[in-house]
């Protein structure tokens, strides 16, 4: 560190004290000892900036500057904008207060007041000894931290300390005055304090250390918080240390008091200085530097060993500045006039134990482990919060492709086989009894063979409803099932029972549409689906159709054989014979009541061909029972349940009942026809389909040509078919056709379905 | 002879330069130091010459300049030396003898040797001037020993003439004095009768004093010091339990110098006594904005040379009697009156001014520090301005005084405090520590007036939990406070009584009181009527005077549908003197009519 020195002032008296004020004002206190008068006088030392290399420029300082006269005068200090100055006066020590002079008036002060303590004469000592360490003892104490300026004159000798050791020592009066308190130490030994702006305030002994104070200043000891000093540091000449503060643990039941702790240095305490741990000082001959976090005040008035620091001859210091390199520096004047940089070295510089106040560490550690408890609480929300929405949104990428396939799916192609469709339903008719009543029951199979979990929110919609009424008036007549999907992994199927109808009670055929719907209740919260239009989503699967092949009861050679296998059939059997008789004739009696009958016709060729494709692959030989097999099979994604006879499609004849108590026959024959056009001849198989009920023959005859047309659909999707009209040969030939029958059948063709 | 002469003309005329110079600086303060030592140098030389009977004149009048010079820096003792010398120099003169005696014996001779010459006028207003360092010096008995003297009946009679007129026979040029000896002698006389008087008054022989002070009022002198001698007179008629006729004094004082606020405040004291509270809240008033001129501090100078009266009345009597209380005291003490009086909107104007003034950086608290001062601790200050803010309906204001009040104490409060009531014996060995529990206690009742203060803020904003919030603070403050005594037989309820010798504890049982009044009457009106009847009672055990807690007690019994016992609860109310503000019935809670609940307990017909 270098100095430059730029002007040397000189003044008629001894300098006993100097502060910076406004406008780079010196505002400088001289006394001469043996006349016991002093000038104040101001000069600005930075207005005549000498040239560094001409050398410092000399200032001859005379009378004419003083601005103030009076007495002995030893301190000075700035508080805002009042000038404080202390001095002996008679037999007492004056406090005065001068306002600070406008800037265009600078000589005039005017004095606001003035307090006086009388001198204690025997522990005065004479002025030789004394004279140095007059400087800086008297300091400003502020409550909280010290206003804020840019003026570093305004911030010289301000102190903030803590609010409740502030409040012990000056009184709840100062503090709630917010006013500033004045301390200083007097040569007696007394250090004194005088709050600032409350009125009636007088000037109060806080201790008195016994020897001349040599150091009054505040540190912040220990903390690293540098804004509030936790202490204040007095030191006396003959090397009495008192530190001041809070002691929380002082008294029994739990309030603070203010404790002084008194230690010794090896004296004569020339000049002080304080930082943030350690107490410097010089004895003259000797720079110590004594750590305060040492003994924390247990070793009352032990003698403590500071540490050297070998630099002789200072006799100012000025408050230790730190580096940015964490190295600190005094600045230090010697006896000689010499200013020197002291650096101070780094590796003791160790920071002390310092033990803080049971009670406050456990405050602390309260209130850590509340915050830790806190930000548990808040990071456990958080997590499971995180949690939800991963499953959220696990689940709704499963749905979203489930979305994207279904959607697919229906847009490709609608007439995709069933079977191929990676999520599809399939649907079994089947007959149960149940407390005498037959019903229809139907078992649909949801089949998902798609890679994606159907998961909960997923709902099957079946809608049932007959394939005569149009969309528009299916409100009635069709009925909606519902079935929640719980976890339908790939490959897995569900299983649910629909009841369709009772026996006679319906309209055959049935439409079954069966719809997949997805809610986001499942994913969402109520009120976040509040501002969604939508909150579910359908998407249609496929559609199935129950004809009267499906729904055939009793299917087998004989009706009347297999209906005696049990009394109550037996029984029903019975009535229903004689019910029947009475309306329309006997039972088997086909030559005395009125029987319909209708045939579809189809080229033995194609049908070879297709049941080879199918499963039944069967010889020629077999190919009435093989196509009485097929007609029976399932068809469209639908089977027929349990049936009369395994076993039963012997011979190319089947008899079977309808829901409405008919008896139905389908015989396969073989019949050839001659095209007088072409004058060949075919051979054509013929399905035959005779009942007593006109509507049973109708629904057979839809339901036969409806596979056929199925089947030659999915021929030509194979096959280019080689015989357009095949399904043109098949006619309608029956004994005795009326207009019942014309009509039924004329409504059916209407149907889009059958495309004839 | 000649040339000798010429010399004394040289300095006759170099004195008359001086006191010309010394006119001149006359509007200024203080006599400039090197004036007196102009004088001295010139009294040296002319002292190096032996004393003759032709310059003694000259000689006597440089001694008398010099003197009064010296005198108005307060540099007594030089003066009395100047004047001894200057007796011994006479006496020389005449050859008379030397001997060591007192001062008034010295000057007796002195005169008396040079009777029936021109220099007898000169040397008559020697005496005078110890008489003014006498007085300047607060030494009272010589005074009375030298005015029963001849001297001074010579002095009296003799100084008013014109002491020129010898004068002029001899020289050419006359020796000019600094002051008119004349002047100098009335200002001594009045001076000496109200420093008289103030001695009588403070020794409380008032009635000895007053005639000589009605007398001294007709004395031609300064207005400031006629009026002092009417407020003195003033001040004896008090003693003399007039204070109708010290009014009159008072009245006159202030007829004589407007500025006389000592007369001011003297008059609101006795108002305040006679209890005249409008006129005292005048007189307050106008004392307050009289202390808020800016001569006000230092009465007028005018017409009074050199010596200013003021350096004459230097008694600590007197200083005793004239001191008035500053400024921000007065501004207090009418705030508080305007608050007790229903003048709610000024006092809560005063109250705020006062605030305020407490803040601003510059005000004239240590302006003139002689001025005593009777603010309340600061604390106590802002809890009055609280409850004068909730009478003028302004809770959130008074609310923020009260928080202000209980972060700066509540840190400095321990977990308990016990307070152990003294043993007769050893009462001088704990008197340091009671001393520092009754701070503590101070501050603990500070806490609780606020929590307290700010409940009935609450009640007033009809915020019921609130306010039973900050009782129920209010009460767990109070608990705190243990009492240690031995005689551990006597009841509960008497102790309160017994041990509320001091005021603190009163307060402290009052405080209790009004925080479960106040608590019950939240809690009833929050429709909880147990826990508001237990509140209440325990209330009324606390403070058996109680009015709000005895009338609600009655009411909420009422709504408990408990109607005799409603009815047996008699509402005695005992007026409450003596306490601080914060600690008096509130008048601004939920109202309720005693006549209306009276009423109904009439119609509920005998028990």
């Amino acid at each position: 560190m270098s100095f430059i020195l730029q002007a040397v002032l000189q003044f008629p008296e001894e300098v006993v004290d100097l502060i910076e004020s406004h406008n780079k004002h010196l505002l400088i206190a001289c006394s001469k000892l043996h006349l016991d008068n002093f000038f104040l006088g101001h000069i600005s030392p930075y207005s005549s900036s000498a040239d560094a290399s001409s050398g410092p420029a000399e200032l001859k300082i005379s009378s004419e500057f003083c601005v103030l006269g009076g007495h002995g005068l030893s301190s000075l200090l700035l508080v805002g904008s009042t000038l404080l100055t202390l001095g002996q006066r008679n037999t007492s020590w004056m406090l005065t207060l001068y306002k600070l002079p406008q800037p265009e008036q600078p000589s005039s002060y005017e004095m606001l007041g003035s307090f006086s303590l009388p001198l204690l004469s025997p522990v005065l000592l004479d002025r030789t000894e004394t004279e140095q360490t007059r400087r800086s003892l008297l300091i400003c104490l502020h409550s909280g931290s010290p206003p804020a300026s840019n003026d570093s004159y305004l911030t010289h000798g301000q102190f903030g300390i803590q609010p409740v050791l502030f409040k012990l020592l000056f009184g709840v009066d100062a503090a709630l005055a917010r006013s500033p308190v004045l301390l200083w130490g007097l040569p007696d030994g007394r250090l004194c304090f005088l709050p600032l702006h409350l009125p009636g305030s007088q000037i109060r002994v806080l201790h008195s250390l016994e020897q001349p104070v040599a150091f009054v200043g505040a540190s912040v000891v220990g903390e690293t918080d540098p804004g509030l000093a936790q202490c204040l540091v007095v030191v006396g000449e003959r090397g009495r240390v008192v530190l001041i503060r809070t002691d929380r643990s002082g008294s029994e039941t739990g309030g603070s008091t203010a404790g002084f702790a008194e230690r010794c240095v090896p004296g004569p305490v020339k000049c002080c200085s304080v930082d943030n741990n350690c107490l410097y000082y010089s004895t003259g001959s000797d720079l110590l530097r004594l750590n305060l976090l040492g003994s924390s005040g247990r070793e009352d008035g032990a003698v403590q060993m500071p540490t050297t620091l070998n630099v002789c001859r200072i006799i100012a210091l000025v408050a230790p500045t730190c580096n940015p390199e964490g190295g600190a520096q005094l600045i230090g004047l010697s006896d000689r006039g010499k200013l020197s940089g002291i650096k101070l070295p780094v590796g003791e510089q160790e920071v002390g134990f310092y033990q803080l106040p049971a009670t406050q560490v456990g405050r602390s550690v309260k209130d850590l482990l509340s915050a830790i408890g806190d930000i548990c609480e808040r990071a456990s929300a958080l997590k499971t919060v995180i949690k939800s929405q991963n499953v959220s949104l696990k689940r709704l990428n499963q749905v979203v492709n489930i979305c994207l396939l279904l959607k697919s799916a229906a847009n490709t192609d609608e007439h995709r086989p069933i079977k191929e469709k990676p999520i599809r339903c399939c649907a079994t008719a089947e007959w149960s009894r149940l407390l005498l009543k037959d019903s229809l029951n139907l078992t649909c199979v949801l089949e998902n063979s798609s890679p994606y979990t159907l998961e909960r929110g997923w709902t099957l919609c079946i809608t049932v409803s007959p394939l005569s009424c149009s969309p528009g008036e299916g409100d009635e007549t069709s009925s909606t099932f519902a079935f929640p999907v719980i976890n339908l992994s790939p490959g897995g199927a569900l299983e649910v029972s629909v009841p369709v109808a009772a026996a006679g009670d319906a309209a055959f055929p049935l439409t079954v549409n069966c719809w997949l719907v997805f809610s986001l209740l499942s994913v969402l919260e109520e009120e976040d689906l509040e501002s969604l239009q939508s909150r579910h989503f359908t998407f249609p699967l496929n559609s199935l159709t129950v004809d009267w092949l499906h729904i055939l009861r009793e299917i087998g050679p004989t009706v009347s054989q297999k209906s005696q296998g049990s009394t109550t059939d037996a029984i029903e059997e019975f009535v229903s014979s004689r019910r029947i008789d009475g309306h329309k004739g006997a039972n088997g009696g086909r030559e005395n009541a009125t029987v319909y009958s209708t045939s579809v016709r189809v080229s033995p060729e194609i049908l070879r061909d297709t049941l080879k494709t199918e499963r039944f692959g069967l010889g020629t030989s077999d190919l009435h029972l093989s196509l009485l097999n097929w007609l029976f099979e399932s068809h469209g994604g639908v089977k027929m349940g349990r049936r009369g006879d395994q076993d039963g499609m012997r011979s190319s004849e089947v008899h079977a009942r309808s829901p409405n108590e008919a008896t139905v026959k389908l015989s396969v024959k073989e019949v050839s026809r001659t095209f007088p056009s072409n004058s060949g001849k075919e051979a054509h198989v013929e399905v035959q389909i005779e009942s007593s009920s006109v509507a049973a023959v109708c629904g057979l005859h839809h339901a036969v040509l409806r596979r056929m047309q199925v089947h030659s659909v999915d021929a030509l999707n194979q096959q280019i078919l080689k015989s357009p009209n095949i399904l043109e040969r098949c006619y309608v030939s029956s004994a005795q056709m009326n207009s019942v029958l014309l009509d039924v059948y004329q409504k059916l063709r209407e149907n889009r379905l059958l495309m004839i | 002879m000649h040339r000798q002469q010429s010399l004394f003309d040289y300095w006759t005329q170099e004195n008359n330069d001086l006191v010309k110079i010394c006119k001149k600086h006359e509007g200024q303060k203080a006599v400039g130091p090197h004036l007196t030592s102009d004088f001295q140098k010139l009294l040296r030389k002319i002292q190096g010459v032996p004393p003759e009977t032709d310059h003694a004149q000259l000689e006597l009048s440089v001694v008398y300049n010099a003197c009064i010079c010296f005198i108005a820096q307060s540099q007594f003792t030089e003066a009395e030396l100047l004047l001894k010398q200057a007796a011994e120099r006479t006496l020389q003169m005449k050859g008379e003898s030397l001997c060591q005696l007192d001062a008034p014996i010295v000057w007796m001779t002195a005169v008396k040797s040079v009777k029936n010459t021109a220099l007898h006028r000169f040397l008559l207003f020697l005496p005078c001037l110890q008489w003014a360092i006498w007085l300047a010096t607060c030494q009272l008995k010589p005074i009375e020993d030298f005015q029963e003297t001849s001297l001074f009946e010579a002095i009296i009679g003799g100084v008013g003439g014109e002491f020129g007129e010898h004068a002029k026979e001899k020289f050419r040029i006359v020796p000019t004095l600094v002051m008119d000896p004349k002047r100098l002698v009335e200002l001594l006389q009045i001076c000496s009768v109200i420093a008289q008087g103030a001695e009588k008054l403070n020794e409380g022989r008032g009635s000895e004093a007053l005639p000589r002070l009605q007398a001294a009022s007709k004395l031609p002198a300064p207005k400031a010091l006629v009026a002092y001698t009417h407020l003195l007179s003033g001040s004896c008629l008090t003693h003399m339990n007039c204070p109708q006729m010290a009014l009159q004094c008072y009245k006159k004082a202030l007829e004589t110098d407007a500025q006389c606020v000592y007369a001011l405040h003297q008059s609101s004291r006795i108002y305040s006594e006679l209890g005249n509270a409008q006129a005292e809240i005048q007189a307050l008033h106008i004392l307050h904005l009289t202390l808020l001129l800016p001569s006000s501090a230092e009465p007028s100078t005018a017409g009074v040379h050199l010596l200013s009266p003021f350096l004459l009345l230097a008694s600590q009597s007197l200083k005793n009697l004239l001191s008035v209380p500053s400024p921000l005291s007065v501004l207090h003490k009418l705030a508080l009156k305007c608050i007790l009086n229903i003048r709610v909107p000024e006092g809560v104007k005063h109250y705020l001014d006062l605030l305020a003034a407490l803040h601003s950086e510059d005000h004239h608290g240590v302006k003139v520090h002689s001025e005593f001062s009777t603010l309340p601790r600061l604390p106590k200050l802002y809890l009055e301005a609280a409850v004068a803010l909730l009478m003028a309906q302004r809770p959130a204001d008074s609310m923020a005084l009260c928080t202000e009040v209980i972060e700066t104490t509540l840190e400095l409060l321990p977990e308990k405090l016990v307070i152990e009531e003294p043993e007769e014996g050893s009462e001088a060995l704990t008197q340091g520590m009671r001393e520092e529990g009754e701070g503590t206690l101070a501050v603990f009742l500070w806490a609780a007036a606020a929590y307290l203060l700010q409940g009935h803020c609450y009640s007033q904003l009809k915020d019921w939990k609130q306010a039973v919030t900050h009782y129920t603070r209010c009460v767990n403050m109070l608990v705190k406070v243990h009492f240690k005594r031995k005689d551990v037989q006597t009841e509960v309820s008497k102790a309160g009584r017994h041990l509320s010798q001091t005021a603190d504890l009163h307060i402290l049982q009052r405080l209790k009181g009004l925080s479960l009044a106040g608590r019950g009457i939240s809690f009833s009106q929050m429709d909880h009527l147990k826990e508001a009847l237990r509140d209440l009672q325990l209330s009324l055990q606390a403070v058996p005077e109680g009015i709000g807690a005895g009338l609600w007690c009655g009411e909420v019994l009422w709504r408990l549908d408990r109607k005799r016992e409603a009815a047996a609860r008699s509402d005695v109310s005992l007026p409450t003197v003596g306490l601080p503000l914060y600690a008096q019935e509130p008048s601004f809670g939920p109202s309720l009519d005693p006549t209306e609940l009276r009423h109904r307990i009439q119609k509920l017909g005998p028990v």
